[in-house]
């Protein structure tokens, strides 16, 4: 072998070389992609059950179960929304418009878009209610169950939202028995391209 | 722009930081019990956001035109907030020489609060520029405006947008429980030895937006705040404000004047009736 084609052999080695760390750099990237696509949002940080009510920070990320309870991703709750039959809660929280705000306040409250046929019961998914409120829900369930709580339930808010996982929960210690969380709530619900509508809060 | 207020001590800052910072979240105050924001869901609600101040604008502005301020009225508020309970907000209002008209007034509004009137500031007679600094309260990714008045009645407005979330629902801190303890006690600051014809003013007050859930009685914390406050200087409007719940715990209001001898006095009111007076040194020689 002469030394030119020693030097274009080598050459030829480096050039393959820098192809396959380049081909291999790329196949990473692809893979890391690829397991972002997949995994749930907050899933890798997802932390465990805790053994009571969520009390703050609502807005993190939240457990991959419920005990008791079903956890649905957004194509199994579009199937059982499809199929019919289950009450779609929504626990959305939304403050009322405050006692003594000065005459003639301009107050608006932030439109909301919910899943077709869900009942909106605002403030019930807090670590812990008053008896106003915690009476609120209850109705609010018998309403939607139409008082057998054998009826199918699927609770949600948004994604990594505490008030959701809270208030199944809450809906398992009420003794629903066919209680399913969830999680991804109207944001998954958005990004399926599913429809939402516009709500109003449950009287 | 970050203008720390003077009262505000270090230590008051890290307890502020300590008790309310969310665990977690980048954005200050992103997990406090209301603010439903995140990244995804506001992408989604750029697209719409001047939707709000279409719907808002009649009920403050009826039947007015708005035009753009341009350079008479510039706005600065941070991008993204440290604490959505504490957002600094600074305006400056000038208008160009030979411009024969007067400021009258400058509202600021922040399009995402329920209650989106944050306060309206009547400046005294004769004002050709006017500055302000205050710190509001963000519910959740929202444009900020100021709307100037000049004296022939236009309206002028600049905006910018603030992402932050949580700040009218922030609960209590040890620093409430204090506030109320020297409900409506005032400071006053006058800069006029640094150069600067200005000067501020702290009024104590927890200043209760009504969307704050009291840990106790797990309901919501009815409002009660500072609705009405007006500086004079010997007896002549410096500016008077008329606020909503949006206005920060122990509002402090940082603002241009012509420093003299002339006492300030500052009368503040609130939405249970109560009265607040005191009066200050003007500050000048």
């Amino acid at each position: 072998m002469t030394q030119a084609r020693a030097r274009v052999a080598r050459r030829r080695a480096e050039s393959l070389r820098a192809v396959l760390s380049i081909a291999l750099f790329l196949s990473l990237l692809l893979a890391l992609g690829l397991l972002a696509a997949r995994a749930p949002a907050g899933a890798a940080d997802a932390p465990p059950e805790p053994p009571d009510y969520r009390l703050d920070g609502y807005r993190t990320p939240t457990p991959a179960t419920l005990a008791g309870a079903k956890v649905l991703e957004t194509a199994a709750a579009a199937e059982v929304w499809r199929a019919g039959g289950a009450a779609f809660i929504d626990v959305l929280p939304r403050p009322p418009r405050p006692a003594g705000l000065p005459e003639g306040t301009l107050w608006r409250d932030a439109p909301h878009a919910s899943i077709p046929g869900a009942i909106w019961l605002p403030n019930v998914g807090f670590g812990a209610l008053n008896p106003d409120t915690e009476a609120y829900f209850r109705a609010g369930l018998q309403a939607a169950s139409r008082g057998d709580v054998n009826t199918p339930l699927v609770i949600f808010c948004q994604r990594q939202c505490w008030m959701s996982w809270n208030a199944a929960k809450r809906a398992l210690e009420y003794g629903y028995r066919d209680v399913a969380w969830f999680p991804e709530g109207t944001d998954g619900w958005a990004e399926a391209d599913l429809p939402l509508v516009p709500v109003t809060p449950r009287p | 722009m970050m203008r720390r207020s003077p009262f505000r001590t270090a230590g008051r800052a890290c307890l502020v930081a300590l008790a309310l910072c969310a665990p977690a979240t980048g954005a200050a105050r992103a997990a406090g019990p209301d603010p439903m924001q995140d990244a995804a869901g506001e992408t989604r609600k750029e697209a719409t956001r001047e939707t709000t101040w279409a719907a808002i604008r009649l009920d403050l502005f009826p039947g007015r035109d708005i035009g753009e301020a341009g350079a008479i009225v510039q706005l600065d508020a941070p991008d993204r907030a440290e604490d959505a309970a504490l957002v600094p907000i600074s305006i400056q209002l000038a208008l160009p020489a030979g411009d024969p008209r007067t400021l009258k007034a400058v509202t600021l509004i922040v399009d995402e609060n329920p209650a989106p009137m944050a306060g309206r500031f009547t400046l005294g007679d004769g004002r050709r520029d006017f500055s302000l600094s205050l710190r509001v309260r963000v519910n959740s990714y929202s444009f900020v405006r100021a709307v100037a008045e000049t004296s022939d009645g236009a309206l002028l407005m600049t905006k910018a947008y603030v992402k932050a979330a949580g700040g009218c629902s922030a609960p209590a801190t040890k620093d409430t429980a204090d506030s109320i303890a020297r409900l409506g006690e005032m400071r006053f600051r006058s800069f006029a030895e640094t150069g600067r014809p200005e000067a501020q003013v702290q009024i104590r007050h927890p200043n209760f937006s009504g969307l704050q859930m009291d840990e106790t009685t797990r309901g919501y914390t009815p409002a009660w705040f500072v609705r009405e406050v007006e500086v004079k200087q010997g007896g002549k409007l410096i500016f008077a404000m008329e606020g909503g719940i949006s206005i920060s715990e122990d509002p402090t209001f940082r603002f241009s004047y012509t420093p003299s001898p002339d006492q300030v006095t500052v009368r503040a009111e609130d939405t249970e009736g109560k009265v607040f007076t005191s009066t200050f040194p003007g500050g000048g020689s």
